[in-house]
């Protein structure tokens, strides 16, 4: 499987991990320095199930992150820039300072807003499929769904009706373990979400190691591409261990140094099969220093604004 | 003169949407081959097509996202709950995702919710409510409750139109009851405008939906003010209908203490207060559930005679 990843895509897929690693320690940082309002949510260690997603996507697909899937943004072409004016609440950012750190979304990159509700994207990314669908358009569209997720209503209803309708969605299945402090095991009897996808719904779901960023790739790509053939819904479940806690508030101590220790870093796993891979790093860190200075000089937003937009079409 | 009812207006309105635009379509349950549990939908299916009539699983939550989620991607949906009691499920879809969407991202959601709401058949508290009041002040939605053959098809073709997502909550007890003349197709009724239903000089009846009538019926000499959109409100009919005749009824399905009552009475409070010679003066049903015994029903709902008598009370202060 590792040869058929080209080597170019190889290298796009850990230069997202580091753009994605180098971006959210220096976040975590500036809220441990109070730089940062309101919370930081990180998708450490889940690096390379949100690189290769964004990377398995076309460029006409669309996308509904949630709070662990910055390199999806990054590989849209959402820039870090325009992720730290969000964080940073600036008045030219994604939400125009509206919403804080992950959640926004960049329409002209076809990457829909995410919401805290969990499960509500599912529906939302059905309905998209669908409307590919109607217009009979080989496009695709995405989200991710959590443990936590997986015990909200709406998901279930989304894949019912994504299995229903026969659309072209893709459900990456995030298994990192843990809803904020309540781990799988307290969520769900069967904690393998690709069966119960399968047994459910009658959805192909493959389960992948979510560490491995090469295998990854494959197994969304295909899945992916199966979607546009006109195959139906398809799943993929990424298995890793959440790095951080739930926010940054959380040190997440529940979690045994055991099981952190049995999980590989998705980061250095690739950097074993990438040449040059320090130049990679160090670009990354680079270009996160200069988006930072970029978006700390970039205008804060302006009260007199804020009942602007409320209606497309106010009355 | 063609006759129409309410609950044909409502389907011609469909039809026209549906003919003029490839981008609409339809889905909720048991809306295809059956045409809806109140047959507003029948026929459609056989002109339009599964792809333009789609069947749902129940499942009210993931059809209204599915519905946002094709409204972002250029479509048209509209959806149709079988009861407006239902949309108490997708009330998170409505009120996090439909609502807020534009504010935070420019994304358009042109999308409408029908909610067959109101009491008078006998449904009992979970087929027969008037939630629309929930809705009402939630930044980002419009709300709009016809009360008339030419507005459930003029609000539906503008609401359609609307490139945000309406509410739209047609009274079932209007739906066969309630005859007017068919109204033209290019007809629309303006979003976000009440409509002086009746000009009159000793009293504003201020209502929507099922109260229009009520109200026309009256006998005295009071203006009838159709809000026709309950949200966003248009405060400015209010007070121009205030400010002529200085007293002030509300008249609603929903509870005392929902529906748009305390909206209105804040406008009247906030800046009204010196229009007035009587206090606001609200007829509406008690705050429980919608009974279902006759009896009971018969004297939750307002009728005539406990409006005019309301009414009365108003004017004798």
């Amino acid at each position: 499987m590792l040869t058929e990843v080209p080597v170019e895509t190889r290298v796009e897929l850990f230069r997202l991990i580091c753009l994605q690693r180098a971006f959210e320690d220096r976040v975590m940082a500036l809220y441990r320095q109070g730089r940062i309002s309101g919370s930081v949510y990180t998708g450490r260690g889940q690096e390379a199930v949100a690189a290769a997603a964004g990377l398995a996507l076309g460029p006409d697909d669309v996308v509904a992150p949630l709070n662990r899937e910055l390199a999806t943004h990054f590989a849209r072409g959402v820039t870090p820039a325009d992720v730290f004016r969000n964080f940073l609440g600036r008045g030219d950012g994604p939400t125009q300072g509206r919403d804080g750190n992950m959640h926004f979304g960049v329409p002209a990159k076809g990457v829909f807003p995410l919401v805290s509700m969990l499960g509500d994207l599912c529906p939302v990314i059905v309905g998209a499929a669908l409307a590919f669908k109607r217009r009979r358009e080989p496009r695709v569209a995405m989200t991710f769904l959590g443990e936590g997720a997986f015990s909200v209503g709406d998901t279930h209803e989304g894949l019912n009706l994504a299995g229903v309708w026969h659309v072209p969605a893709v459900f990456v299945l995030q298994s990192n373990g843990w809803s904020y402090s309540t781990p799988a095991s307290a969520q769900m009897v069967n904690t393998n979400l690709a069966e119960r996808i399968r047994g459910g719904w009658s959805i192909p779901a493959e389960r992948v190691d979510g560490t491995d960023a090469l295998a990854t790739y494959e197994a969304i790509r295909a899945a992916v591409e199966r979607a546009r053939s006109g195959e139906g819904p398809q799943a993929v479940e990424c298995v890793t261990l959440r790095g951080h806690g739930h926010a940054a508030h959380d040190d997440a101590r529940y979690v045994s140094a055991e099981l952190r220790a049995s999980f590989p870093d998705p980061l250095e796993r690739l950097a074993a099969q990438i040449e040059d891979a320090d130049a990679i790093r160090q670009a990354a860190a680079e270009e996160v220093a200069a988006a930072l200075a970029e978006a700390e000089a970039a205008p804060a937003p302006d009260p007199a604004q804020l009942e602007r937009g409320v209606y497309a079409m106010p009355v | 003169m063609t006759e129409v009812t309410y609950l044909e207006a409502v389907r011609e309105g469909l039809t026209g949407a549906l003919r003029d635009d490839e981008r609409v379509f339809l889905l909720g349950e048991d809306i295809g081959h059956f045409g809806g549990a109140f047959g507003v939908t029948a026929g459609l299916y056989d002109e339009f097509g599964p792809k333009r009539v789609l069947d749902t699983p129940i499942a009210e939550e993931g059809f209204v996202g599915a519905a946002i989620g094709a409204a972002w991607q250029g479509e048209r949906p509209i959806v149709e709950l079988q009861f407006a009691d239902f949309i108490s499920c997708p009330f998170d879809m409505i009120v996090t995702v439909a609502a807020k969407t534009h504010w935070r991202s420019g994304i358009r959601l042109p999308l409408v919710i029908r909610a067959p709401y109101g009491g008078g058949i006998r449904g009992g508290p979970f087929h027969a409510s008037s939630p629309e009041g929930w809705f009402v002040g939630v930044a980002g939605l419009k709300v709009v409750c016809p009360g008339t053959v030419a507005d459930a098809y003029g609000l539906l073709r503008a609401a359609v139109e609307d490139d945000d997502p309406v509410l739209f909550f047609e009274h079932k007890a209007l739906y066969r009851r309630l005859r007017g003349e068919a109204p033209a197709g290019d007809m629309r009724t303006p979003i976000g405008k009440a409509h002086v239903a009746r000009e009159g000089a000793d009293a504003t009846v201020i209502t929507y939906g099922s109260g229009v009538q009520l109200a026309l019926a009256l006998e005295h000499d009071v203006e009838v003010l159709d809000l026709r959109t309950l949200w966003p409100l248009d405060r400015d009919a209010i007070l121009a209908s205030v400010a002529k005749t200085s007293r002030a009824l509300v008249l609603q399905e929903s509870p005392r203490a929902g529906g748009i009552a305390g909206h209105v009475f804040s406008v009247l409070a906030q800046d009204g207060f010196e229009l007035l010679d009587a206090p606001a003066a609200l007829h509406a049903p008690p705050d429980t559930p919608v009974p279902f015994a006759p009896e009971l029903e018969d004297a939750y709902l307002p009728t005539a005679a406990s409006l005019a008598a309301a009414l009365e009370e108003l004017l004798a202060y």
